[in-house]
């Protein structure tokens, strides 16, 4: 059943009421991510049809890899399994979580449409061990509609991986078939679970993370401690996002075809498909089979039911957070990540290292770039760490007073070997930038906030506030409450005023991030292509999601 | 398209119409004395030499501040945010919407950075030399000598008796500021160590008064930043029409970045919103060893690097120390320089150039400027540009101007993109790309293009081994920058009076719509 599809650019500015509305019903659930997936060792997948949903209404026929019969299980363990599903057909497909070193199996079950042809699965960087049933194909074993194929795989280092159709992967890519495996590593170094506290069911960490996370009673949603057996690649936290287009056309006329030869016998003259992939003209582009805000719902959100992945990063301060990014579809994209650089780990689950790493003085042997803009390219996967802190910003973020009776304003930053508040995990300013600590940003005082800093705020009549703004300039909702909310009456009796001087986010109905509840710092990231930050002509959309750095108070929930 | 922020403007207006206000809309700030560079220490108004860390100590309001050694000091600039004109490679006029400049505005029409430092921001214009809507372009074009750099507008404030605090006069904001956009957009320069207070004044766009458009700056790939000056507008605040905000920066780590619009980024993006910006390293004020000035920079957490124990850590020491020693030629007011913080010289250059890449579609903006919704997914390019200007214009010296539908003419492309390099001479390519539908490739007929730094960061391993290459093409995606050197020292195969291309090997974008020779296109010349 198909919605109502919009492919005019007159007929969008109509609609864009009801487009706005469904968002706005959206902003108000706040969600997280994390990188979920099936375990193995033995995988048993399907291709199959079915229809992903987009946020401007249109169902899309789409082929997709699912898992044929339950899976040996999921993982992370801190998404509730009664949340868990994966479904006959998905986009991407299940997220295969191995180990290094240690041999599985993937069955792949040919339910497409007869005349949709066989099809396969390419596992590029792994090792194929054998394979058993199906048909000898162009580049590999293939299943028909009556004989699944066994790839029998083993992967010789850790890392981030695409895996796709290898028949007629110019369709057959296109339609959906296509998915991640996360390696991960036989042994981690020892740094990298040198702290064992944890939230229960939790990893050892590198630092107090755990100490922190059990403290605000978060769960640990990693899938290992470090990426790779380098000392280098801890992480805290880690986000898998896999980017791709879809040219309606091809999909439409996919469906029309495969209608028109229901039923067909295979390998009997016309029963096969005959679309034409080119010229290619996407008018979706998606981060983990959605376009924005649906990526921004919870993983394993039950309105998409073939989409159960999505893209909404949330991390606190001084948190390393593993990406893994695939390029999945045909072209490439600039994905820009607002915040700060990522340092590049690995591509395709090769390390980069220094051609010095090992030798004496080594200092860290990564050699990966530094890079605000990553290039996501079609069958290349790269893992990065990023992080951000706040430091340099040369103002106190926490909107700190050391005069203020709220004692969560005049909490102690005791600078460790690098600058940073590490000594106190369980507090809210744990991996603070002590630098700037109390440091005011404002000319004027604001609320319980210091002045003497160096610029004046503009009036909050001449702004406009996103549905992103935590309502003040400062992060954490104790900090925005205090720089809002005149929690300081003495502030409110010598300036004869009223509160809020600094802005609020607008009226309910659009605040994804609210000044009380969350009120952390979000930033935009994005293709820097911009023309794809749109869903079939309709900006916002597209591949864009918003990451927040949450302060410790707000307690980020990934299974959301 | 219109969209969501419009609606959220709305109900803003309604939700706040009855609030308090108590401030000037328009107004400019460049404080000349600040918390963290005092002006009892340093006036602020030139970079005091590099050498050593700055010493911080417990403020008796409970943070730290320098009690010596101050670095950096203040820098100031202001820009419009409206909309203009600029004239593409065929001779056709384009609208864009687009910022301009507010201050600076002799030295932006002279190519260079409209920063300033306080004392240059805070000039005021004579009562005797009315600006004149145009200007500068309207003063030249009349046979005078345009000068002034000061911020436009600002003014005695008379309520404070008589003081220079930002208090503006919006009347010649608007004559100066309003159709006057320009591609790139203000150009901006700023050192390390420095505060960057960056005022940007909503004039409005002229010719779609239904938009009542914000706009934003976004400084792409400023680490560590706050999401309030981040200028995302869905996740901070944007301006109004009519209004000031001054966007507040302690200068990154050295290197090339640049900025733009994030309101409705497919929009304000394609229609020309994007401008460059670069910050100059620590090391162009260091006069002694480059090594040990690296060194010392370890002294203050805020500026080391620790590899060891930061993944981040985007400037180690080089694994070979070659004793060079810093040229300082900032502080001699010279075009040399170092990219980077190399502690080897090894990103020296003679002289430097920003160039930015970008692409015009004709038809999203004609749309765009009679009041149409435009399409993005047919979105394509048919105008390919260096610096805004598309070959030949590339070449041309001095600014472009174009007569706006206020029908005066502005200084809409100031910036030229040819390359002259003295003989014997290392070029500095500052190279970004903000097109926002497609890769972009740029190759080097001659002299080899050795790449630097990538993102704003130098090539080095965590192991401080360089990892430069040579090369004669990069190609480039939409919010990418990196930093080429054109090394011309062999005057054997560089000799004066040699003339080389920038060009895309893209062979579809060596044009200029149906012209079909132009675009992605420049010279190098060897003096």
């Amino acid at each position: 059943m198909r919605a109502t599809k919009m492919t005019k650019a007159i007929s969008v500015s109509k609609l864009l009421p009801v487009v706005m509305m469904a968002l706005a019903s959206l902003f108000t659930a706040t969600a997280q991510a994390s990188t979920p997936g099936i375990t193995g060792p033995a995988f048993n997948l399907s291709a199959a049809p079915a229809y992903l949903t987009q946020p401007d209404g249109a169902a899309v026929y789409s082929w997709g890899y699912g898992c044929n019969g339950a899976p040996s299980g999921f993982a992370p363990a801190a998404i509730p399994s009664a949340s868990t599903f994966c479904n006959v057909m998905q986009v991407p497909g299940p997220t295969l979580i191995v180990t290094e070193n240690t041999q599985f199996t993937v069955v792949l079950t040919n339910q497409l449409p007869s005349s949709a042809g066989n099809t396969s699965i390419l596992f590029p960087g792994l090792t194929l061990v054998s394979t058993s049933g199906g048909v000898p194909g162009l580049l590999t074993q293939e299943a028909t509609s009556t004989s699944p194929v066994t790839y029998t795989l083993i992967a010789t280092s850790p890392g981030t991986r695409a895996y796709y159709s290898g028949t007629q992967g110019d369709l057959q890519v296109e339609m959906g078939l296509y998915g991640a495996i996360v390696v991960l590593p036989a042994s981690v170094p020892t740094n990298c679970s040198a702290n064992a506290t944890t939230p229960p069911g939790g990893l050892p960490f590198s630092g107090a993370n755990g100490v922190a996370e059990t403290n605000w009673g978060e769960k640990d949603f990693r899938l290992a401690s470090a990426a790779y057996n380098n000392a280098h690649a801890c992480y805290d936290r880690e986000y898998l996002f896999q980017f791709s287009e879809m040219d309606e056309r091809i999909h439409s006329q996919a469906l029309a075809q495969v209608n028109a030869t229901a039923g067909c016998a295979p390998g009997v003259a016309g029963c096969s498909l005959n679309v034409s992939t080119e010229p290619y003209h996407p008018s979706y582009f998606m981060i983990n089979g959605r376009s924005m805000p649906d990526d921004m719902d919870p993983n394993y959100a039950f309105q998409y039911p073939h989409q159960p992945y999505n893209g909404n990063p949330h991390m606190h301060p001084g948190e390393q957070v593993l990406l893994r990014v695939i390029g999945q579809g045909r072209w490439q994209h600039p994905f820009h990540e607002h915040g700060n650089h990522v340092r590049i780990l690995a591509r395709d689950g090769n390390l980069i290292l220094s051609q010095t790493a090992g030798t004496t003085p080594d200092q860290t042997g990564l050699a990966g770039p530094l890079l605000f803009t990553t290039t996501t390219t079609p069958g290349l996967a790269f893992d990065g760490i990023f992080y951000w802190t706040g430091k340099g910003l040369n103002w106190d973020p926490y909107g700190h007073n050391p005069k203020s009776s709220d004692p969560s304003a005049t909490l102690a930053c005791t600078p460790d070997a690098n600058g940073y508040n590490t000594g106190a995990p369980t507090a809210i300013n744990y991996y603070e930038w002590c630098q700037d600590h109390n440091k005011p940003v404002q000319v004027n005082p604001f609320g319980d906030v210091a002045a003497g800093g160096p610029v004046t705020l503009p009036d909050p009549n001449i702004f406009a506030n996103g549905a992103w703004y935590g309502g003040s300039p400062y992060l954490g909702p104790n900090a925005t409450l205090r720089a809002t909310g005149c929690s300081s009456n003495s502030y409110i009796n010598a300036n004869q005023t009223s509160c809020g001087q600094t802005g609020s986010t607008p009226p309910s109905g659009t605040i994804a991030n609210s000044p009380s509840g969350e009120a952390g710092f979000a930033f935009m990231w994005h293709s820097h292509n911009e023309r794809e930050i749109t869903t079939n002509n309709v900006f916002p959309g597209g591949m864009l999601m918003m990451m927040l750095v949450d302060s410790r108070e707000f307690v980020i929930d990934e299974s959301m | 398209m219109r969209k969501l922020h419009q609606i959220g403007l709305l109900i803003a207006f309604i939700s706040l119409a009855t609030g308090v206000a108590r401030a000037q809309s328009f107004r400019v700030q460049c404080p000349t004395s600040t918390i963290t560079h005092p002006a009892t220490i340093h006036d602020n108004n030139s970079e005091p030499a590099y050498t050593g860390p700055t010493v911080l100590a417990p403020d008796t309001k409970g943070f730290l501040a320098p009690s010596a050694n101050v670095n950096g000091a203040i820098k100031c600039q202001q820009i419009s945010g409206g909309d203009g004109y600029a004239t593409m490679g065929d001779g056709t006029q384009t609208y864009m919407f687009s910022f301009g400049p507010l201050s600076g505005l002799a030295k932006i029409a002279n190519g260079q950075p409209g920063t300033d430092s306080p004392s240059e921001f805070n000039t005021l214009n004579p009562t005797s030399n009315v600006l004149q809507p145009g200007d500068p372009a309207t003063t030249a074009g009349a046979g005078g000598l345009f000068t002034f750099n000061g911020a436009v507008g600002q003014v005695p404030d008379l309520d404070n008796g008589g003081a220079v605090n930002g208090h503006v006069d919006p009347r010649q904001m608007l004559d100066i500021g309003v159709m006057n956009g320009n591609i790139p957009a203000p150009l901006m320069a700023i050192d390390e160590d420095d505060e960057f207070f960056l005022t940007l004044s909503n004039v409005g766009m002229i010719m779609r008064p239904d938009l009542f458009e914000q706009h934003t700056v976004h400084f792409h790939g400023y680490p560590n930043a706050s999401a309030f000056y981040d200028g995302v507008p869905d996740a901070s605040v944007a301006i109004n029409i009519g209004g000031s905000f001054t966007y507040y920066y302690l200068a990154p780590d050295a290197g090339t970045y640049f900025w733009h619009c994030h309101i409705t980024p497919p929009e304000h993006l394609q229609m020309g919103m994007v401008g460059q910006l670069y910050v100059r390293p620590r090391q162009d004020r260091v006069t002694t060893d480059l090594y040990t000035s690296l060194q010392a920079q370890q002294g203050d957490l805020r500026t080391a690097c620790n590899s060891a124990t930061d993944i981040l850590c985007s400037n180690p020491l080089p694994a070979v120390n070659t004793s060079a020693t810093g040229a300082a030629t900032v502080l001699l007011g010279g075009t040399s320089g170092y990219a980077y913080n190399d502690g080897d010289g090894t990103t020296y250059y003679d002289v430097e150039y920003p160039i930015q890449i970008h692409g015009f579609d004709p038809n999203f903006h004609f749309v765009g400027m009679t009041f149409n919704p435009e399409g993005f997914t047919d979105m394509k390019d048919k105008y390919f540009l260096l610096n805004g200007r598309s070959y030949p214009d590339t070449v041309t010296t001095g600014p472009m101007q174009t007569q706006s539908s206020d029908g005066v003419n502005h200084f809409s492309q100031p910036l030229p993109a040819i390359i002259n390099i003295p003989v014997g001479k290392k070029a500095l390519l500052r190279i970004s790309d903000l097109d926002v539908s497609e890769y972009q490739t740029l190759a080097s007929l001659g002299i080899p293009m050795q790449v630097i730094a990538i993102n704003a960061k130098l090539l080095r391993d965590q192991a401080g081994n360089n990892m430069y290459y040579n090369t004669n093409s990069i190609t480039l995606g939409g919010g990418e920058s990196l930093d080429v050197i054109l090394d011309a020292s062999d005057t054997t195969k560089y000799p004066s009076g040699s003339v080389f291309y920038l060009y895309t090997p893209n062979l579809d974008h060596l044009s200029n719509d149906a012209e079909n020779f132009g675009g992605l296109m420049t010279e190098v010349h060897v003096n």
